[in-house]
């Protein structure tokens, strides 16, 4: 896969996770999901996102190249 | 005495030696980055406490969000008609610019002052990250009048954490800033869904129908805690506009500015203001009354989002205390010439872990804020006076580089001066900045035009 390829990929999926982090509180405050199953949804997005944007950010730096 | 001063202000300058020269067209940055720039920057640890504190201080929910709409604009004018255009004509650091003005030894008293500030700021950080670990051990967060460490405990959860942002820091600062660029939008989301999910707490409706009676009467209901000042619309106007006092008025934020291609970027510093100073505060304002009204950020951030909201405090005390703390250690290394960066960002870091343990500069985060504002205010009010008033009324301007001066007596003393003026004024501490503008900037100019007939 080559960089720029996975750099994108990454990126959407990061900004996804994030998307979800907000969405879960709007679900929860209007009442279709429990307080608990929130918190796990936004702590399992969360960790996506770091791990996804992370990922994209380490791509940009090792530059372009790639296969 | 004198070479002691050649000596110290030499080292200075070869610290900052990279950005001596002004900024070329080639190094021109984008708006875009601008933006980014501001919307990572203004959304920290200190907004979870700036926020409640509002609660705590009993203002209305019209007068919040009034002064909040009002403070911003305000501040991002300054930035737009004060910062931005001076940057953008010299394309210089107010560092170097303040040097040709005011002469090396003044540069340098400025640049230690600025570093202590930074160690306290740098501390309240870590007081607020404090606060999140706290919870998981146990903890108490000391009262709102505490000034002194009320437990062993949470001295050692400060020194532990002081320890840790600091050797951190030491170890690779630039990575660190590249992991709070990833950090700082996540950041800014745990604002948004604690609030969000502490609205049913709270009772508001899913339809959102009665969200206005509950801020009112919930939330932002007018009245203040025990022993809080009662705040309004003025109050919470002038906070917002002072709160970067020393970044726009101050003039520090030249060094950003100075690569803008045009000064109109200033505007785009609205994207720090609204999402950080705006829409943060009034989450951490949500967040606090649903707790009760504690003045516990750890606390508010795991009741609002679980694990992810602790992990979010400690995250956004660590990540806006690192630059803090890189920008101490460079201060502070002016007077400690030769010292290797490590070793000084460690005395810093030091330094700042034992302001942590005290809980009063977490606590009066608002007046430390408002004061470390005015002490800087005044050097932006020289700053502007010898760029814009001098060649308005045809006086020399950059006498103290023409001449050699290493102390710009006349600057130095309008900058004390207007301190002790404004440490006297009979206003409340968050208004007496603008006056105190106006005095830095009028005596100064005066003082200088009679030197020159003198």
């Amino acid at each position: 896969m080559s960089n720029r390829l996975f750099r994108r990929i990454a990126g959407g999926l990061a900004f996804v996770s994030l998307g979800l982090c907000l969405a879960a509180p709007v679900v929860f405050f209007l009442g279709r999901i429990s307080e608990g199953t929130y918190k796990r949804a936004f702590l399992l997005s969360s960790i996506a996102w770091f791990v996804l944007a992370t990922a994209r950010t380490m791509a940009v730096r090792d530059g372009p190249s790639g296969g | 005495m004198s070479s002691r001063w050649t000596r110290l202000t030499a080292a200075m300058d070869r610290l900052y030696e990279f950005d001596r020269e002004p900024v070329t067209p080639d190094k021109l940055q984008s708006g875009g980055k601008f933006a980014g720039l501001f919307a990572g920057e203004h959304v920290a640890a200190t907004e979870f406490v700036i926020g409640a504190f509002f609660v705590l201080h009993g203002v209305g929910a019209r007068d919040l969000l009034l002064g909040l709409l009002v403070g911003n604009f305000l501040a991002v004018l300054s930035w737009t008609f004060i910062c931005a255009p001076i940057a953008v004509r010299t394309r210089l650091t107010l560092y170097w610019y303040l040097r040709r003005i005011a002469g090396p030894g003044v540069t340098l008293v400025y640049n230690i002052a600025n570093a202590f500030l930074y160690c306290i700021l740098a501390g309240a950080m870590i007081s607020v990250s404090a606060t999140a670990v706290g919870i998981l051990f146990g903890i108490p967060v000391p009262g709102l009048d505490a000034v002194l460490p009320t437990s062993l405990g949470w001295v050692l959860i400060t020194v532990a954490l002081g320890a840790a942002f600091t050797t951190m820091a030491v170890l690779g600062f630039s990575k660190l800033s590249r992991f709070a660029e990833v950090a700082s939008p996540w950041i800014f989301v745990v604002f948004i869904a604690g609030a969000v999910a502490m609205l049913p707490r709270l009772g508001v409706s899913p339809d959102l129908g009665n969200l206005w009676d509950v801020a009112r009467a919930r939330v932002w209901n007018g009245i203040a805690a025990a022993g809080q000042e009662k705040f309004g619309f003025w109050h919470v106007l002038f906070f917002a506009w002072s709160c970067n006092l020393a970044m726009h008025v101050g003039l520090s934020d030249m060094a950003l500015f100075r690569y803008a291609r045009k000064w109109t970027y200033g505007l785009f510093s609205a994207f720090g203001m609204y999402p950080g100073h705006m829409l943060a505060w009034i989450s951490s304002g949500i967040m606090v009354a649903a707790i009760g009204r504690e003045m516990h950020p750890g606390l508010m951030a795991y009741e609002a989002a679980g694990v992810a909201g602790i992990v979010g405090v400690l995250l956004a005390g660590w990540t806006t205390a690192n630059p803090t703390l890189y920008r101490a250690g460079l201060a502070l290394q002016t007077i400690t010439p030769n010292w290797p960066r490590w070793k000084i960002t460690l005395i810093a870091g030091g330094a700042t872990t034992v302001l942590a343990c005290f809980p009063v500069f977490f606590l009066k985060l608002l007046d430390y804020v408002a004061i470390y504002g005015l002490i800087l205010m005044p050097v932006g009010a020289i700053v502007f006076a010898e760029h814009w008033v001098f060649p308005l009324l045809k006086i020399e301007q950059y006498r103290a580089e023409k001449r050699g001066w290493t102390f710009n007596m006349i600057a130095l003393a309008v900058w004390l001066g207007t301190l002790a003026i404004c440490f006297a004024m009979p206003l409340h501490l968050y208004f007496r900045w603008l006056p105190g503008w106006f005095i830095a900037m009028i005596s100064y100019t005066a003082l200088m035009a009679w030197r020159r007939v003198r």
